[in-house]
C-alpha cells in the first residue's frame, strides 16, 4: 500500500475519516491493530494529498445487514481547527483538516502558469484542497466519547501532524478550543482536565446565525423545501436573503430573526422542542434513542391518540372556520376518554402524535413570529428534524395553512450544525469568509466521521455541490441496456461481432434501413484510409489480453439493485445528509458562460423517477465489472479484493440511499451520480481503474497516428475539415462506460467497433451544424476566414478518441494560427484521459509531427525532451503554442461553475470552446451557452438519450456548433 | 352576586342549553325555583369529573343553573336532564309558544354527534348552534353583565377587573376545551376565529392520563399542586451548569425544553413522581397556550386577552403560567385575564341564542 501511495503522486483520495486508536473501536479490531502494527504507518502522505489508510479497514458484522459499519482503524488527518456546539442533548464538532502545500514541478505546470499568469501563491495541483470541513455529532451523555474522539485525533492540538505544517506553534500548554452552547459553560472544566484544553465561549445565538449565513451563501444545495414528501432545493440569492426567520430546533427552540451578517435578534422560542419529544417520547414508549422514536413514528397512526375534529362532530367538518373532520382538535385529546392505559396505546401512534404536536406547535409560533416582523422566509434549523420527512412537511403544513401560502418553511441540510460552524468561524483566521459557492465541493464518503465513534457503512452525505465533471459513465453503461433496447441481444452481439457485416446489422437495426447495409462495404474507407488498417491490427493485438480479475474473486460478487424503499426508513442519524466539505480556494466559475447564475450543467434531470430508476438500473449492472477491473488495476491482491468488495457495498449504499431519497444529498443530477461513483472509487483508493487500459489504446492509437495525419495531409481543406470532425465522433465510441463497448473490447474486436463507428459518419448527422461551423473556420466564397485566436478542448476518453479525434483536430487548428489549450481531467474517471497523462502523449505525437512538436514547444510541453536549447528558440516563434490544462474535476462529466483557475485564466482569451464527449458536451453543457464560439461533438451511445435529448437513436452523432451570442445565432439552437 | 332582571319576560320558561364538548358536557338551565343554592357562589372549579353540582345563579322569578358532565359518561348527562324533566319545560315552553318539535339549543361538536341520542333517550331534538357565536355571545354576556367576572392572576393574587362596557373591544377571547380556539371578538356577534392549538385541555388530561394513572382531570390537576417541574424539565441552568443566558434574558431557572430532563438520565416513567409529571405537563401547555395567544393578540394590536374554557378550572398555578407567558412576551404590554365562569361560555351563548331567554337586557347592579 505504502508504494502505491508514493507512486501516484498527484492522485490522493481525499474525504478520510479516520477512527484511529477510538476506544469504541470493538475488541477484535483493537487486537487486530496491534497484531498488525507494520501495516499501519503506511498513511504518511508522500508530500501529495492524504491517502485513505485503509491498512485493516473492514466491513464489520454481518454482510448481509444494510448498513454495515466500515471501520478504517489507521486514518488520520491533519487537524487544524476544531469548533463545537455543546447542547443539551448533542455535541456537534465541526473540524478542519488540510494538507500540507504540494510543491508543483512538473514542467507542464510551470509553463501554464507562465503563459497564463497564473500567480496564485497558493496553488497547489487540484484538488488543491484548502482544506476540508468535517461534521461530527455525539450525544451530550455520552460525552467522554466526545473528548476520547477529540484526544485521539489531536483535535484539541490542532491534529495529529499539527507541528510537521505548523513548525512554530507551541506545545499547546494553552490551547483554547471556541465552543459554543450550553455545554460549553458546563463542561469548562472537563475539557480542562481530561484534554488540558480551555474552552473559548462563543455566544450561541452569533453562531447560530453566522454558521446560518455562511451556509446559505455558500452551499448552493443547502435550503430546500419539503411539502407533502416533495423535497425541493431553493435557490438562494445572496443579494436577497436578508431579513429571514431562524428557528433553531435543539432541546428547545430559539426564533431568530436575522437582518444581515453580525445583525440579529432573538425575538421568541419555546420550550416545546426536541428535547420534549425525546423526553416524553422516552417515557411513553421506552424507546432507547431518539432515532429510534422516530423511526417508530413512520409506521404511527395519530388519529388512534389525537381527537379529531370529526371525532367531536361525529364525523363532520366544522368547515364554517376552516377545520376539516381529520384536523386535530387536542393532541393526546382520544387518550381521554377511553379505558386505555399507556400499553393499549401502540408507540409508533404515541411517537407520531407527539411528533406532529410539537412540529406543527413550532411551525405555528415561527409562523406567527415572521408574521410579526413581516418575514417571508423561515429557515428550520437544529438537529431535532434530522431530515425526517414528516417533520418536515408537518412545520411546513403549519406554515403554509396559517400564512395562507404567504410565508414558506425552509430546511438545512446542515441543519445540525449551525452552532457548531458558527463556533468555528468565531476564530480569528477561519478562512470561511472570502469563501464563495464555487470554492466547495461537498463530498459524501462512506468513512466520514460523522458520527463519533464507528464509521458507519451507509453514505453520510451527497453529491452537492460538485466539482463536477463526470464522464459518462453512464453514458457508457447505459450501452448495455441500449443494445437491449434495440433488441440486440447480447449473444446477437457476440454472434456479429467477428463479423465484417456487424456494423451494417447494427445500423439496419438502428435505421431499419437494410438497404444501407450493403453500401456499407463499399462506402470506401477502408481503401483510403490505410492507417486503420494497422489500428486494427494493432487493436486485436493490444486489446485481447486486458487483464481481468477472475470472475468471482472479488469475494461479494454480484450487488444487489438497490433495495426500494419499502418500509425500511432511515434511522441512522449518520444518515444526515451532511458529507464532508472540501475547501478549494482555487475553483473559479468558467468565465466564457454567458449567465453563471442561471447556468445548470445537468441535462437530465433525475427528479423524474423514471430517469432515476433507469440510471440506477445501469450503475448497478455496471458494477461488478467495474469492480473487477478496479481490483485488476491494484494488481488483484488481497488487501484490493477487499477494497473492492468494501467500494461495491458501499457504492451499493449510496444508491439504495439515493433511490429512497433522491435528493438526499442535494439536487441530483446525473453528473452528481456518475461523479459519485467517481468519489467513492478513489475513497477507497482505486486511483485509476483504467490504468493499463488506457495505456494500452494509446500505445496502439499513436502507433497509427503518424500514417492518419498522412492521409489527413493528402487532401485538400474541405475534406480534411469534414475528416476530421468525423473521426472526432467516430472515436468517440470508444468509451469503457459502455458495458456493450466493454464486451466487446473483451471479444478483441475493438475495431470493429470503430469500423462501425466510422461507417456513421455519413452526413448529415442528427445535430448537424457542420457546414456553419466549416463557414467559420475555413471563410465561405471571397470571404477569408478569420482563424479563432484561442480554442479550448475539452477532451473525453484516452487512446483512439484522444489520440485519433482530438488531437488532429488540435493539429489543424494549430496550422491555422489557433492556439490550442487542451482541457483534461484533473483526476481520473472511467478511461478519460487526465491533463497528468497527455503532456506524455502530446510528446510521444510530437516525434512524428512537426507542427504538433512546435506547438507543443511553444506551450512548454516539451522543455525538456532531448532538443537543443538553439533548437527551441529557433522554433518557438514559428508556431501558436499547444497546451494543456486540467479542468478541476475528477468526473466524467463537467460542472463549468466550478473549474481550475488555470481553465479559467485559459479561458480568458479563448474564443473557441469545443466539448466533446457525451458526458462533458450531452449529459452535461448540452444547453449551456457561451460568450464565444462553442462546438459540442459527441455519439450518443445511449438509446434513451438519443431519444430524449435529439430525438434520435443510439450511435447518433452530434455535430452543434453555436457562434458567440454576438454572431449569427445557430438555427439549431433550441 | 346577584344577576338581577329589571324586566322580567313574561314568558320566560325553564330553558336548558347545552355545550357538548370533546371531554366535557356543559349545561345551562333556568329554573323557576327559588330555592336557595350556596355553591351558588362558587366558581366551577371545584366540580369533579362526574359531578353534576352546579352554580345557580338567580334570574329574577328564577335561577341559572351551570352543571357539568364528562362526554364520555353522557347517559348520567341524560339521567340528570331526564330526572329534572329539564327538557319537558323547554318543550311546555315551545308547546306555548307554537312550536311543533321538542328542541335543545345546544352547541360544540357534540351537538352533532349526539343529537340521535338525545331523540332516542329524552326524545327530544338538538337545535344546533354555532360554537364560536356562543363562545363569544357569552363571554360578551358575562363581561357585560356579570361583576365581578373577570380577573387577572398576578403572582398568586386574584384581582378582579372592572370592564367597561363602552370600551370593551376588541379583545381576544382564548377558549381552552380540549383544543384551544382564539378568537378576535369586535363587537357584539361580530368576531373572528383568528387561530387555535391542538394542544389544550385534552393533551393535558390524554397525555396526562398516559403518563400517570390518574382517574381524573381534577385528579390530574390536583397532583401538579405538590409537583416541581424541574426535576423533569430542562432548564437554561442544567444547559449552561447554572449560569443564566442573561444576554437574551433567559435565566436559570427558565424552561429551556419541557420533559428534556427526562433525555439525559437512565430512568423509566416509574422512576419520576405523577407529581412532577403533571406539574411540567400543566406548564408546557399553559404557556403555550398564553405564548400562542399573545402572538395573536399582538398580531390584531389586542392588549387584553380573557381565557375561559374548562381547562382553566381556577386552577392557580394554570392562570400563573398563563399569566407569566403573556406577560414575559409581551413584556408587560398585553393582560391575561380569567373568567369565572370561563367553562360555560359555549353553554351561556347557547342559552341566550333562545329568542326568549330573557336575560340579554340584564344589567349588572353597580357594585
Amino acid at each position: 500500500m505504502s508504494s502505491l501511495t508514493e507512486g501516484h503522486p498527484p492522485i490522493g483520495i481525499d474525504d478520510i475519516n479516520d477512527e484511529s486508536k477510538h476506544k469504541k473501536l470493538n475488541t477484535d479490531v483493537v487486537e487486530r491493530e496491534s497484531g498488525e502494527r507494520e501495516m499501519g504507518h503506511s498513511i504518511h502522505r508522500s508530500g501529495s494529498r492524504p491517502q485513505l489508510d485503509l491498512s485493516k479497514a473492514a466491513i464489520q458484522g454481518n454482510f448481509e445487514e444494510k448498513d454495515p459499519t466500515i471501520l478504517l482503524p489507521n486514518q488520520s488527518d491533519d487537524i487544524s481547527h476544531l469548533a463545537l456546539d455543546i447542547g443539551g442533548s448533542l455535541i456537534k464538532l465541526v473540524y478542519f483538516s488540510r494538507h500540507e502545500d504540494r510543491s508543483v514541478n512538473d514542467r507542464r505546470k510551470k509553463s501554464i502558469k507562465e503563459i497564463f499568469g497564473v500567480s496564485n501563491c497558493n496553488r497547489r495541483s487540484y484538488p488543491i484542497l484548502g482544506g476540508r470541513l468535517h461534521f461530527v455529532k455525539f450525544e451530550t451523555t455520552k460525552i467522554n466519547e466526545c473528548l476520547d474522539f477529540i484526544s485521539s485525533k489531536q483535535l484539541h492540538r490542532g491534529g495529529l501532524d499539527a507541528r510537521h505544517w505548523n513548525s512554530d506553534a507551541p506545545d499547546n500548554e494553552n490551547a483554547v478550543i471556541k465552543a459554543t452552547g450550553g455545554g460549553a459553560f458546563k463542561f469548562a472544566d472537563l475539557f480542562k482536565e481530561r484534554l488540558g484544553v480551555s474552552i473559548d465561549k462563543e455566544d450561541e445565538m452569533g453562531c447560530l446565525v453566522s454558521g446560518a449565513n455562511f451556509l446559505l451563501k455558500a452551499i448552493r444545495h443547502e435550503a430546500f423545501t419539503h411539502m407533502e414528501g416533495h423535497k425541493e432545493f431553493v435557490q438562494i440569492d445572496t443579494n436577497d436573503l436578508f431579513p429571514y426567520l431562524l428557528v433553531n430546533i435543539g432541546s428547545g427552540v430559539s426564533m431568530i430573526k436575522v437582518d444581515g451578517d453580525g445583525k440579529f435578534q432573538r425575538v421568541s422560542g419555546t420550550n416545546v422542542g426536541g428535547g420534549t419529544y425525546w423526553g416524553l417520547g422516552k417515557l411513553l414508549t421506552k424507546c432507547k434513542s431518539f432515532d429510534e422514536l422516530l423511526e417508530l413514528s413512520q409506521r404511527g397512526d395519530n388519529r388512534t391518540i389525537d381527537m379529531l375534529v370529526g371525532d367531536i362532530y361525529g364525523g363532520m367538518d366544522y368547515s364554517k372556520i376552516g377545520l376539516s373532520a381529520s384536523t386535530i382538535a387536542s393532541s393526546f385529546g382520544k387518550a381521554i376518554s377511553e379505558n386505555k392505559n399507556l400499553e393499549d396505546y401502540r408507540p409508533e401512534d404515541i411517537s407520531l402524535s407527539l411528533l406532529r404536536m410539537i412540529s406543527y406547535n413550532i411551525g405555528q409560533i415561527a409562523y406567527l413570529n415572521a408574521l410579526r416582523f413581516g418575514l417571508k422566509r423561515i429557515f428550520f434549523g437544529g438537529f431535532f428534524i434530522r431530515g425526517h420527512a414528516y417533520t418536515m412537511d408537518t412545520i411546513s403544513f403549519a406554515i403554509q395553512f396559517w400564512s395562507k401560502g404567504d410565508a414558506q418553511a425552509m430546511f438545512l441540510r446542515h441543519e445540525g450544525f449551525l452552532g457548531a460552524l458558527g463556533a468555528f468561524m468565531s476564530y480569528e483566521k477561519h478562512g470561511l469568509d472570502d469563501l464563495m459557492v464555487h470554492h466547495l465541493v461537498e463530498r459524501f464518503p462512506m468513512g466520514a466521521p460523522y458520527t463519533g465513534g464507528k464509521i458507519h457503512g451507509p453514505p453520510l452525505g451527497d453529491l452537492n455541490e460538485k466539482a463536477s465533471g463526470e464522464e459518462l459513465v453512464g453514458t457508457r453503461s447505459s450501452w448495455i441496456s441500449d443494445m437491449a433496447d434495440s433488441n440486440l441481444s447480447r449473444d446477437a452481439w457476440v454472434q456479429y461481432s467477428n463479423s465484417s457485416n456487424m456494423l451494417g446489422s447494427i445500423h439496419c437495426k438502428l435505421h431499419e434501413n437494410v438497404h444501407q447495409l450493403a453500401s456499407f462495404q463499399s462506402v470506401g474507407f477502408k481503401q483510403k484510409i490505410s492507417w486503420m488498417e494497422k489500428f486494427v491490427r494493432k487493436g486485436t493485438e493490444i486489446t485481447a489480453p486486458v487483464p481481468m480479475a477472475p470472475p468471482g474473486t472479488t469475494g461479494l460478487g454480484g450487488f444487489e439493485v438497490p433495495s426500494s424503499k419499502g418500509d425500511t426508513l432511515r434511522s441512522d442519524a449518520s444518515n444526515l445528509n451532511v458529507g464532508v466539505l472540501h475547501l478549494v480556494p482555487t475553483l473559479e466559475v468558467f468565465p466564457l458562460l454567458v449567465d453563471p447564475k442561471t447556468y445548470e450543467p445537468n441535462t437530465i434531470d433525475l427528479a423524474d423517477h423514471g430517469e432515476l430508476e433507469y440510471w440506477f438500473t445501469v450503475l448497478s449492472e455496471h458494477l461488478p465489472d467495474l469492480v473487477d477491473k478496479a481490483v485488476a488495476s491494484e494488481g488483484g491482491t488481497e488487501d484490493a479484493k477487499r477494497r473492492g468488495d468494501a467500494f461495491a457495498r458501499a457504492f451499493s449504499a449510496h444508491l439504495a440511499r439515493l433511490m429512497e431519497e433522491p435528493a438526499a444529498y442535494g439536487k441530483l443530477g446525473l453528473a452528481n451520480l456518475l461523479e459519485l461513483r467517481e468519489e467513492c472509487l478513489r475513497e477507497f483508493q482505486f486511483v485509476d481503474a483504467y490504468r493499463s487500459i488506457k495505456q494500452r489504446e494509446n500505445e496502439a492509437s499513436l502507433a497509427v497516428l503518424p500514417d492518419l495525419l498522412m492521409e489527413l495531409d493528402s487532401m485538400n481543406e474541405e475534406a480534411r475539415l469534414l475528416t476530421l470532425i468525423e473521426g472526432v465522433l467516430a472515436a468517440n465510441i470508444f468509451d469503457w462506460g459502455s458495458r456493450a463497448c466493454v464486451d466487446l473490447y473483451h471479444k478483441g474486436t475493438i475495431i470493429e467497433i470503430y469500423r462501425m463507428s466510422r461507417n456513421k459518419m455519413q452526413r448529415p448527422w442528427r445535430v448537424d451544424d457542420f457546414d456553419l461551423f466549416k463557414k467559420k473556420v475555413l471563410g465561405s466564397g471571397e470571404k477569408k476566414p478569420h482563424p479563432h485566436k484561442r480554442a479550448l478542448l475539452f477532451v473525453d476518453n484516452a487512446g483512439a478518441d484522444v489520440v485519433l479525434g482530438m488531437l488532429p483536430l488540435a493539429r489543424e487548428l494549430l496550422r491555422r494560427g489557433t492556439e490550442v489549450v487542451l482541457v483534461a481531467n484533473s483526476l481520473p474517471a472511467l478511461n478519460d484521459v487526465t491533463a497528468m497523462e497527455l503532456p506524455d502523449i502530446v510528446a510521444e505525437a510530437a516525434k512524428h509531427c512537426d507542427i504538433l512538436r512546435r506547438a507543443a514547444e511553444a506551450g512548454g510541453l516539451l522543455v525538456d525532451v532531448m532538443i537543443n536549447a538553439a533548437d527551441v528558440n529557433k522554433e518557438n516563434s514559428s508556431s501558436v503554442p499547444l497546451m494543456v490544462v486540467e479542468n478541476g474535476c475528477g468526473s466524467p462529466c463537467i460542472d463549468l461553475r466550478q473549474v481550475s483557475s488555470e481553465l479559467a485564466a485559459a479561458a480568458k482569451d479563448a474564443d473557441l470552446v469545443i466539448l466533446e464527449g457525451m458526458g462533458r458536451s450531452l449529459h452535461t453543457n448540452y444547453n449551456a451557452q457561451f460568450k464565444c464560439d462553442a462546438l459540442k461533438l459527441a455519439m450518443v451511445k445511449n438509446q434513451r438519450l438519443a431519444e430524449k435529448l435529439i430525438k434520435g437513436n443510439i450511435y447518433d452523432c452530434v455535430c452543434r456548433y453555436e457562434p458567440a451570442s454576438s454572431d449569427l445565432q445557430s438555427s439549431s439552437l433550441s | 352576586m346577584e344577576i338581577a332582571s329589571p324586566q322580567p319576560s313574561t314568558d320566560e320558561g325553564s330553558h336548558l342549553a347545552l355545550d357538548i364538548g370533546g371531554s366535557l358536557i356543559k349545561l345551562v338551565y333556568s329554573s323557576n325555583t327559588s330555592e336557595p343554592d350556596d355553591k351558588g357562589k362558587q366558581s366551577s372549579k371545584e366540580c369533579s369529573g362526574v359531578s353534576n353540582d352546579s352554580n345557580d345563579y338567580p334570574v329574577l322569578g328564577g335561577r341559572l343553573h351551570f352543571a357539568k358532565f364528562e362526554t364520555s359518561k353522557i347517559n348520567d348527562c341524560l339521567e340528570f336532564i331526564s330526572s329534572k324533566q329539564l327538557h319537558r319545560h323547554g318543550r311546555w315552553h315551545h308547546e306555548a309558544a307554537g312550536h311543533d318539535k321538542d328542541t335543545i339549543k345546544a352547541t360544540g361538536g357534540g351537538a352533532y354527534r349526539f343529537a340521535d341520542l338525545f331523540k332516542e333517550k329524552l326524545g327530544v331534538g338538538l337545535d344546533k348552534v354555532d360554537e364560536m357565536d356562543c363562545l363569544v355571545s357569552g363571554a360578551n354576556f358575562l363581561l357585560n353583565a356579570v361583576h365581578p367576572e373577570a380577573f387577572t392572576y398576578i403572582n398568586g393574587r386574584e384581582e378582579y377587573v372592572q370592564i367597561d362596557p363602552n370600551d370593551l373591544y376588541p379583545y381576544l377571547l382564548v377558549n381552552i376545551g380540549s383544543g384551544v380556539s382564539m378568537i378576535k371578538v369586535d363587537g357584539v356577534g361580530k368576531f373572528e376565529r383568528v387561530s387555535g392549538t391542538s394542544v389544550g385541555g385534552g393533551t393535558f388530561w390524554g397525555l396526562g392520563r398516559l403518563l400517570t394513572n390518574c382517574k381524573s382531570f381534577d385528579e390530574l390537576l390536583e397532583l401538579s399542586h405538590n409537583g416541581n417541574n424541574r426535576v423533569i424539565d430542562m432548564l437554561v441552568g442544567d444547559i449552561y451548569g447554572g449560569a443564566d443566558y442573561m444576554k437574551i434574558g433567559l435565566t436559570s431557572t427558565t424552561i429551556a425544553s419541557s420533559f428534556g430532563k427526562a433525555i439525559s438520565e437512565n430512568k423509566e416513567l416509574g422512576d419520576y413522581r405523577p407529581e412532577d409529571i403533571s406539574r411540567s405537563l400543566l406548564r408546557m401547555i399553559s404557556n403555550n397556550i398564553g405564548q400562542i395567544s399573545y402572538l395573536n393578540a399582538l398580531r390584531f394590536g389586542l392588549k387584553r386577552i380573557f381565557f375561559g374554557g374548562f381547562f382553566i378550572r381556577g386552577h392557580a398555578y394554570t392562570m400563573d403560567t398563563i399569566s407569566v407567558a403573556v406577560h414575559f412576551w409581551s413584556k408587560g404590554e398585553a393582560q391575561a385575564m380569567f373568567l369565572k365562569h370561563e367553562g360555560f361560555l359555549g353553554a351561556l351563548g347557547a342559552f341566550m341564542s333562545y329568542e326568549t331567554h330573557g336575560i340579554d337586557t340584564i344589567i349588572t347592579p353597580s357594585s
